[in-house]
């Protein structure tokens, strides 16, 4: 571990009663400007409310998903500042960590997604759940479906099947990173599938949907032990932050159906 | 070890700046040693003919493994054509990245700016190579 490392301590936000997609991308975003702006570390545990979609920076989902579908069935859109791939945020715990680049590891994608993959796996391990990191290999495309149906190297899995999907983004200065991701704790990923334009043909298998904390279990998982278990494998000074008050400009950003729809 | 062409101009955010027989017009893309850390590049953000940024403002941006990354203007000046093969094949960045895989044409706006740039040697110091 670097000296970098052991000297940051990071400033811990905890949000059990969730928020709506767009305040949820907007904090996130504003912790990544506060994290370049002042060199802070920041980690959030949240959820959101009501359950929202969320779509990956520059995927394709006009193409890909009934927008006529999603609005008739009420279903709330986001599209977030990070890469990736569709997430339907409902059962789960939500994770955000905005850093310096030199926080973990030398600063690469690959350096600080697999430091921070290894500290949730840890944590989902003192839960009982057999947690490893996928092994490397060539990333999918934007056209793979929805983020827990491709599995990227260096991800989290049980039993070979995602249980946590992550993206991450670096803007503005530089000198910070900002990766979030969902830890399923239950549920299913099929809203995705109910709202695809793909043909049933071309779906992917069901097996390849990822898996959840319950199905591992084989118990219901709370969003309190997981926050409990990361915190306490997290390897590094933590101190609890006041909540992020009052709601970064951006929130009207990210509500704008033209930033969601945009592609 | 990446390549690192010793006729480019290069930025410490890994951008290269690639000369044309037209003084004040470049070829702008990311380097080879930039294409390797990011992994497969999956979609590139590029902006409009015509638009112009300062040095080293933000033109656009990349997204490989899930992560996206912003793109840097080396100099001052206004987009004069942009890639858009990168559209289809965004992985061209990682398989040429000093070829096929460039990303916009500047027409810059100061020649000083080039004084800014890092020559090979430097930017070989830069990246340990």
């Amino acid at each position: 571990m670097r000296p970098t490392e052991r000297a940051l301590t990071w400033h811990l936000l905890i949000e059990p009663d969730g928020r709506p997609g767009a305040e949820n991308m907007a904090v996130d975003e504003a912790l990544l400007d506060e994290s370049d702006r002042t060199g802070g570390a920041f980690l959030r545990l949240y959820r959101f409310s009501p359950p929202c979609l969320s779509l990956g920076r520059n995927e394709p989902a006009r193409a890909r998903y009934d927008r006529a579908a999603i609005t008739r069935l009420g279903i709330t859109v986001v599209r977030r500042p990070t890469g990736g791939r569709a997430v339907w945020h409902e059962h789960e715990v939500t994770y955000a960590v905005a850093a310096p680049l030199a926080a973990l590891g030398e600063g690469s994608v690959r350096d600080s997604s697999v430091a921070i993959h290894r500290r949730l796996a840890a944590a989902l391990r003192s839960l009982g759940v057999a947690a490893t990191l996928a092994p490397r290999a060539r990333a999918p495309g934007l056209g793979a479906g929805a983020c827990f149906a491709a599995l990227v190297g260096g991800e989290v899995v049980v039993d070979g099947q995602k249980v946590i999907g992550s993206a991450q983004v670096r803007l503005g200065g530089g000198r910070a990173f900002l990766q979030h991701g969902s830890i399923l704790l239950g549920g299913s990923q099929d809203l995705l599938t109910a709202v695809s334009r793909e043909t049933a043909v071309s779906r992917q298998p069901q097996a390849a949907s990822g898996t959840t904390l319950s199905a591992a279990l084989e118990r219901p998982v709370t969003f309190h032990e997981v926050v409990d278990a990361i915190i306490a494998a997290w390897d590094a000074p933590l101190t609890s932050t006041a909540l992020y008050r009052p709601l970064p400009s951006s929130t009207a950003q990210f509500s704008d159906p033209a930033w969601t729809w945009r592609r | 070890m990446s390549k690192i062409p010793a006729d480019l101009l290069y930025t410490e955010k890994h951008e290269y700046v690639r000369k044309t027989d037209d003084k004040s017009l470049v070829v702008v893309g990311i380097t080879d040693y930039a294409q390797g850390e990011l992994g497969d590049v999956v979609y590139v953000e590029l902006p409009k003919v015509g638009t112009s940024f300062g040095r080293m403002d933000a033109f656009g941006t990349i997204e490989a493994v899930k992560a996206v990354s912003e793109l840097f203007a080396p100099l001052a000046g206004t987009v004069t054509e942009v890639n858009t093969t990168l559209d289809s094949d965004p992985a061209l960045v990682n398989r040429e990245p000093y070829g096929d895989g460039w990303m916009i044409k500047l027409r810059i706006k100061n020649p000083a700016d080039f004084d800014q740039l890092l020559d090979a040697e430097k930017y070989k110091q830069l990246v340990g190579e």
